[in-house]
């Protein structure tokens, strides 16, 4: 470590070389901290969280019985114990609520002056944070699995939305209405997600175990259709021709430069897409229990090298490398399965929401100062050795 | 006294700066139990092709590997496939669907099976056609399967010559119209696999709080049901991951996964 600040200093070394290799050191750190804590607003499993992207301060989540919480994430007070307080709830008692179980939550990319939720009551709702009421509610006829807003999208508000049904709404932030709809797949859409990298490029993932990628200034249909064994039909069994998996596909996520994309099927296996040209990049993963019926939120990490992908599986936390697919470790610290789990780019810290009811900060843990003479040992020591089972009583001074 | 560290933290390979570690370097966390070298899938291929029985089924089939259980030898599983996809394009390795599980391939030397299925084929009628489908196809084409367009027309087999290879075993019915390609006479191998993965996930099952140790499952007595090795049982069900690999002190522990 010392070398790299010294190189750094010198002027030997990229700045960036620094700032990955400890970005890296602290994502295979992360642990669970007794300091952090998130208050617990719901009683039922949370199904979904955003952190916003302009400060990375506050936090959304959404929960099976339908109440929207927005978290402050920053630590205002001087101890190192914090509660990430609820600073705003659309709870029960709220007019607008959802009626039932809210799937996604996204913050507006821009500014956190609105963000978008939808839910199994059909509706999406647009919401302003100040006064928390509904600015926009759009009307779907099926339950509403997901919905994504292109982060980087300046020629259009478009949201993308995929329902029970099988076509995939696009509907305009700007004039309140669903201004498209693509057709192509064949089962209920289970995720969809724009491109970090082209604001025009829209993936879909589907219950009829395609992924499609659409280009949404065309007018004919997608682009391609991920196929898992790249196209060679000799391969799979004549059903399993050109698909992306073996099973439903429920969860999606672009890398943070969009170079690639994710996707985890039911089928127990995660694949890594070249998103340019819709090739398999045959990393195997391994197995990666998934038993979800609806869609899976994964998440990838911000400017480490190598990059890790956070997945939830079971009761815990997989953390994978993105390409060599080595488990790198579980994270384990939820009672009940793991629904969701979003990484905060510029901490290193992973928050993660499950049916437990409980939203668990994993932080990298400090490095413990080290234990100086008996002089300045209370001064530095004072995490170290706080707990008296590790403390020495029958040794002599002498030592 | 300083106090110790009781996890072991995991560190990142760019920052371990001299320390030069016996056997594989990349690792995060714990140090592998010493087991693999640079990665040799060949050299692994021909060690498991050793645990095949041969007797049993009278020399008549090839040695068979299933894909999976180099998983189990080797930690890096995108290092394993990229090593057979080179190994199936030099011409060396083929791989084939055995139809019991969709991810289940098993793999056999291109030597060994062009002498197996020749042999088995001597005085038999259909022994040309074969011959011919070996010299022409195998060498070309990589496939797993081929479906009826390319056999009439690239490779200029005739429909009887189709039938003729269904009829030896070369050739199994995938659909209307498209093969997979096989071993003969293996219809007994995959029955006395399943039937000895099911026994040997039995006997896991059955001990104290379903895990044993594998040191301990290798010394174990096998019933009749398991035909084979037990050690290439254990290769397959590690390898896919039909228990979980838990590496303790007294060498690694093999836990019952409930799905």
């Amino acid at each position: 470590m010392l070398g790299f600040l010294t190189a750094r200093q010198a002027g030997l070394d990229d700045p960036l070389r620094l700032r990955r290799a400890e970005s890296t050191r602290r994502v295979l750190n992360l642990e669970l901290n007794h300091d952090r804590d998130v208050d617990r607003i719901h009683s039922n499993g949370i199904n979904t969280i955003d952190i916003e992207v302009i400060e990375g301060r506050y936090m959304l989540s959404g929960g099976a019985d339908g109440v929207v919480v927005v978290y402050d994430l920053e630590n205002n007070s001087r101890k190192s114990q914090y509660t990430c307080k609820a600073v705003g709830t659309v709870g029960r008692s709220s007019r607008y609520a959802h009626r039932f179980s809210v799937e996604t939550v996204q913050w507006y990319p821009h500014d956190t002056g609105m963000f978008v939720s939808s839910s199994f009551d059909k509706t999406m709702k647009v919401w302003d944070t100040e006064t928390l009421k509904p600015a926009e509610v759009f009307q779907f006829e099926g339950n509403v699995y997901c919905h994504h807003m292109s982060p980087i999208a300046r020629k259009h508000s478009l949201i993308a939305v995929g329902t029970k049904d099988q076509k995939v709404q696009l509907c305009d932030l700007k004039s309140g209405s669903r201004i498209q709809v693509l057709q192509g797949h064949r089962g209920e859409v289970l995720s969809v997600r724009w491109s970090p990298r082209y604001e025009h490029i829209l993936a879909t993932a589907s219950t009829d175990s395609r992924v499609l990628v659409w280009d949404v200034r065309r007018a004919s249909g997608s682009l391609f259709s991920l196929d898992q064994h790249n196209g060679d039909k000799s391969k799979a069994s004549s059903e399993a021709v050109n698909t992306a998996h073996n099973g439903r596909v429920n969860g999606l996520c672009f890398t943070v430069d969009g170079l690639y994309l994710l996707t985890m099927g039911t089928d127990d296996r995660m694949r890594l897409w070249n998103s340019a040209n819709g090739k398999n990049t045959l990393v195997n993963y391994g197995k990666v229990s998934n038993e979800s019926r609806k869609g899976l939120k994964i998440t990838v990490s911000r400017s480490c090298s190598p990059e890790f992908v956070f997945v939830p599986c079971g009761s815990s936390v997989a953390v994978y490398t993105l390409h060599t697919g080595e488990l790198v470790t579980m994270l384990r610290g939820h009672y009940n399965n793991v629904d969701c789990c979003q990484f905060h780019p510029d901490y290193q810290e992973l928050y993660s929401g499950g049916k437990d009811c409980n939203i668990l900060a994993w932080v990298p843990a400090v490095r413990p100062p080290d234990v100086e003479e008996e002089g300045t040992a209370a001064k530095g020591g004072s995490q170290a050795t706080g707990n008296p089972a590790f403390e020495d009583a029958w040794s002599s001074d002498e030592d | 006294m300083s106090v110790m560290n009781r996890k072991r933290a995991l560190i990142s390979d760019t920052f371990k700066v001299n320390k030069r570690r016996v056997g594989n370097g990349k690792q995060f966390g714990a140090v592998n139990n010493g087991e693999a070298g640079p990665l040799d899938v060949k050299a692994t291929l021909q060690d498991l092709m050793t645990l095949f029985p041969r007797k049993l089924f009278n020399d008549a089939l090839p040695q068979i590997v299933l894909k999976h259980q180099l998983y189990s030898v080797h930690n890096d599983r995108t290092q394993v496939d990229r090593q057979l996809s080179d190994l199936r394009e030099q011409g060396e390795l083929l791989m084939f669907q055995l139809g019991f599980d969709a991810e289940a391939f098993g793999l056999v030397f291109a030597a060994d099976y062009k002498t197996k299925v020749l042999a088995g084929e001597e005085g038999r009628g259909t022994r040309g056609t074969v011959e011919k489908f070996m010299d022409k196809v195998l060498p070309s084409c990589n496939d797993m399967s081929f479906n009826k367009d390319k056999m009439l027309k690239e490779f200029l087999f005739t429909d009887s010559e189709i039938t003729q290879l269904v009829k030896s075993g070369v050739l199994t019915v995938r659909d209307a119209g498209s093969w997979w390609l096989s071993i003969p006479n293996s219809g007994r191998f995959t029955k006395y696999l399943i039937q000895g993965r099911k026994a040997v996930l039995g006997m896991v099952k059955k001990s104290k709080y379903n895990e044993v140790l594998k040191a301990e499952l290798e010394e174990r007595q096998t019933n009749s049901q398991v035909k084979f090795q037990i050690k290439y049982h254990i290769h397959d069900i590690i390898g896919a991951e039909l228990v979980e690999c838990i590496p303790t002190t007294s060498g690694t522990l093999l836990r019952c996964v409930d799905y």
